[in-house]
């Protein structure tokens, strides 16, 4: 295929391998140019030759592209070159010529460069930045606070809010955006109204020309919904905008060496300008990305211990107008919610977190346990349509962490029936010779040999004496084998046909999230393809005990061992969310304080005195984790997922679903109502609507289907 | 006669040696006999037991599942020249995935590092023999002067 995107990059020492990750999992064929400089004399070493910057010859290269993407990007306003060289470009503005995407380009006035100066167009509309005019060259963004470091390295944490208005697609939306930074400030631009207008009333042709006009106005801060949010911005701010057919995007990809491996997968939280270029230049991808979520333990209610400000019944009812909603949501998109679902309340654990506990121990009340009903009977009616499937997900098993969580999960009591529950009396760990069958001599297995297989590795195993269960419920269970993983995974799809869900693997998705993120090892892997699964989540560090990680490529001999990204709205230490922000919760039991928004007290020193602190908040916040999941979507090809009781216990009982509306709408504590399901799920509707070449809603069966297509 | 037969100029003929298939080879047949396992930049620190993923959990290994190698490849770029030693850990698991015992083979004894700031180098693991274990753990350790970041990748060959 011919390459359809040509990546300019000063070095790969700096080079975030981010940039063709993505592209990989497209389907865009790519081609990396190198530039021996910054600056405007700078030879751009292509694959087909070394071209002066401004030459015929590169300009004859670049045509052969779709778009042409400046990868490399400066933290502060002073340097005097960074992709000085690039200034020539912003003049091939014939219709043969590719689209040009600069992501937080360098062009400030410190550039002393005089071939870029006298290059740089008169008619560019932007205004110059100036470190030594700041505020008459550019306008402080997200309230204009320092961070402790540059706000183009968030990555998990630390991440900048803004609400941009798309104005072409009439869309608002929640996404990471940064024009540039000095001094760890971030800012947005500051237009040229006079030579915007006069673009904008100039006809010009190109293909990526949408509106035929030689300007145009892609993307502003948007205005505030609130009259408590007093960030505003004058109308002739931007963040983004296209110049003939260069495109002045915001920061796409820090400018770092990252691998994105199994192990080195730092978050990529301003992907979405990426994603938006390419669609922009009109960069076909061969494939979309299919968006979709999931959640760890749908139903789950914390008694009077945990402090929780809601009662058992009330944190049902919150959570039966959520998942209300979620189903509604997923079948209007076409997507299925995946969640966990608590298991081993039936044989192993008592409390209310416990799917089977909350509905049928009596030692609840009665109307507890039918709120609880009433949400069960939503999961398992979502789980045979298609828009909420279940799969188990098992704490009470390996010391409270899972498969493989221990190398002996003492006390385990299993279940009652089938090939290896209570009375029959089975293996439990491996027998005491194992001989693969081609090299075994005949007569040598004794009458209790059997065959096991776990990936390509065959063997025969005998001798299992004082290795079964007995003909008791209750023993200590060693985990690292495979008669081990059968036993407990035959017990939790019993659990689940108990509980009524049709099957214990999402229905058709054959898939399931796992506690802690821990999906044991070999021996579990295998006996979960027996039982029908094509995939887990799974953490690279995939058991509880620290003696396994996952195998580079994920999936293990056709069996997804899917990445694993937590968007929750607090810490799971902290137990539950207390909001956006409370001075009193502890650690990680707000927003603010777990992925650490609070960028030199803005939040935290206002928020009594205010409003506007917690518009700050909940701007942050939902770029914050919109932004790892969508870097989860388009970068790994894992799985973005959240608590629904630990990141709701914030919401208003009165109206659970109502959207974020600052302190006019109050959840407990007195501080600002927020559903963290409503506003992700919204927030990530309005990214797949202004995405619709890139993105769609699926499932996890379609990203499962996807990592065979792109990882082989 | 054969039971399986195609037209050849308008007459049926068996399938045989002299008249195979009329197949087309959809492009080249090609065998991978070494795979990228690594990639990652550490940084080095003069921290005891620290791994290329920069884990001190000394049971977790930096690689797993590789017994079908029989020797890894790594090579490094180191970005600085501070004294430095790296340690190889290995050991092998029975069939499912637990490894035979705690603790680790000492394959290679804290050596010092080779190669000089901005240089860089290739290691066999084992440098002699083949491998064919099932996890592999790498440590790497300051002895002195300042951290520094170590660019390495691993292959592994079949």
């Amino acid at each position: 295929m011919t390459p359809k995107v040509c990546l300019v990059v000063r070095e790969f020492g700096a080079f975030n391998r981010a940039w063709t990750q993505i592209l990989r999992n497209l389907g865009i064929d790519y081609t990396l140019c190198i530039t021996t400089a910054t600056t405007t004399s700078a030879t751009i070493q292509t694959t087909q030759g070394v071209f002066a910057a401004g030459s015929a010859d590169l300009r004859g290269y670049f045509r052969q592209f779709d778009a042409v993407i400046l990868c490399d990007h400066a933290t502060s306003l002073n340097p005097t070159a960074m992709v000085n060289y690039s200034v020539f470009w912003l003049s091939w503005n014939a219709p043969e010529d590719p689209a040009f995407l600069f992501f937080n380009p360098h062009f400030s006035t410190a550039i002393t460069d005089s071939a870029y100066n006298s290059n740089f167009p008169s008619d560019f509309p932007i205004v110059r930045p100036s470190p030594s005019d700041i505020a008459g060259t550019l306008y402080a963004a997200d309230g204009g606070s320092a961070g402790t470091t540059s706000p183009l390295f968030a990555a998990g944490t630390a991440g900048r809010g803004a609400c941009v208005l798309f104005p072409a697609e009439n869309t608002r939306a929640h996404v990471m955006t940064i024009c540039n930074t000095h001094t760890n400030i971030p800012y947005y631009w500051k237009l040229d109204t006079a030579k915007h207008s006069a673009l904008a009333n100039a006809a010009y042709t190109h293909r990526v020309a949408r509106n035929g006009r030689a300007g145009e106005i892609l993307a502003v801060p948007a205005p505030p919904t609130s009259s408590e949010d007093t960030e505003t911005y004058p109308s002739d701010c931007v963040v983004a905008y296209r110049y003939r057919n260069c495109f002045w995007l915001p920061h796409a990809m820090v400018r770092a060496q990252r691998a994105v491996n199994l192990w080195d997968a730092e978050v990529s939280p301003f992907v979405f300008w990426l994603l938006y270029g390419l669609q922009l230049a009109g960069v076909r991808p061969r494939y979309r990305l299919p968006v979709q979520i999931e959640t760890s333990r749908p139903l789950e209610a914390l008694d009077a211990s945990s402090n929780a400000p809601y009662s058992l019944r009330e944190q049902c009812d919150f959570l039966l107008v959520s998942w209300d909603w979620m189903r509604e949501f997923a079948r209007r998109k076409g997507t299925a919610i995946v969640s966990g679902v608590n298991v081993g309340g039936r044989d192993r654990s008592a409390s209310s977190r416990q799917h089977w506990a909350i509905l049928y121990n009596t030692d609840y009340p009665a109307e507890v346990r039918e709120a609880a009903m009433r949400v069960h009977q939503i999961l398992v009616a979502g789980h045979r349509e298609g828009t909420t499937p279940c799969g188990p997900h098992d704490y009470t098993i390996g010391g409270g962490n899972g498969l493989w969580g221990s190398a002996v999960s003492a006390g385990y009591r299993r279940h009652a029936g089938r090939q290896r529950g209570t009375p029959n009396d089975v293996p439990i760990a491996r027998g005491v010779y194992c001989v693969a069958p081609h090299v075994l001599p005949t007569g040598v297995a004794e009458r209790d040999a059997q065959t096991v297989q776990v990936g390509d590795t065959e063997m025969v195993e005998w001798d299992f004496t004082g290795r079964t269960s007995g003909t008791g419920t209750t023993f200590d269970l060693p985990m690292g084998n495979i008669h081990a993983a059968r036993m407990i995974i035959e017990g939790h799809i019993d659990e689940m046909l108990a509980l009524g869900f049709p099957d214990g693997y999402c229905a058709g998705h054959r898939y399931t999230n796992t506690a802690a993120n821990n999906s044991g090892g070999e021996c579990y892997w295998q006996a979960l393809k027996e039982f029908g699964f094509r995939g887990v989540r799974s953490s690279s560090n995939c058991t509880g005990i620290n003696i396994k990680r996952v195998p580079p490529n994920r999936i293990w001999h056709g069996f997804h061992l899917v990445g694993d990204e937590t968007i929750d709205n607090c810490s799971s230490g902290a137990v539950f969310s207390r909001g956006l922000y409370l001075p009193s919760a502890p650690a990680g039991g707000d927003a603010v304080r777990f992925y650490q928004l609070d960028h030199a007290s803005d939040i935290s020193a206002n928020w009594a005195t205010g409003q506007v602190a917690a518009w700050r908040a909940y701007r942050r916040l939902l770029c914050q984790t919109t932004s790892i999941w969508l870097h989860g979507t388009a970068v790994e090809l894992s799985s973005a997922y959240f608590h629904p009781n630990q990141s709701l216990m914030c919401v208003s009982l009165a109206n659970p679903i109502a959207p974020f509306d600052g302190w006019s709408r109050l959840g407990p504590y007195s501080t600002p109502h927020y559903n963290h399901a409503v506003e992700l799920l919204e927030n990530m509707n309005a990214i797949v609507r202004l995405l619709p070449e890139y993105l769609y809603w699926g499932t996890i069966t379609d990203v499962m289907n996807h990592r065979e297509r792109v990882m082989g | 006669m054969s039971l399986i037969g195609w037209l050849k100029g308008n007459r049926l003929v068996d399938v045989t040696a002299q008249d195979p298939l009329p197949v087309q080879q959809q492009g080249a047949i090609t065998t991978r006999t070494a795979d990228t396992l690594f990639a990652n930049t550490t940084s080095v620190t003069a921290d005891a037991n620290r791994d290329l993923l920069g884990s001190a959990a000394t049971e977790l290994p930096t690689l797993d599942g590789c017994m079908q190698y029989r020797k890894l490849v790594w090579f490094y770029f180191r970005a600085g020249g501070d004294s430095t030693t790296y340690r190889v850990l290995a050991r092998a698991t029975d069939h499912n995935g637990a490894p035979l015992g705690a603790g680790w083979q000492e394959i290679v004894p804290a050596t010092t590092l080779p190669g000089a700031a901005n240089s860089w180098s290739r290691i066999e693991i084992p440098a002699t023999t083949d491998g064919y274990y099932d996890q592999y753990r790498i440590e790497v350790r300051l002895t002195s002067g300042s951290n520094y970041p170590l660019t390495s990748k691993i292959v592994g060959v079949r």
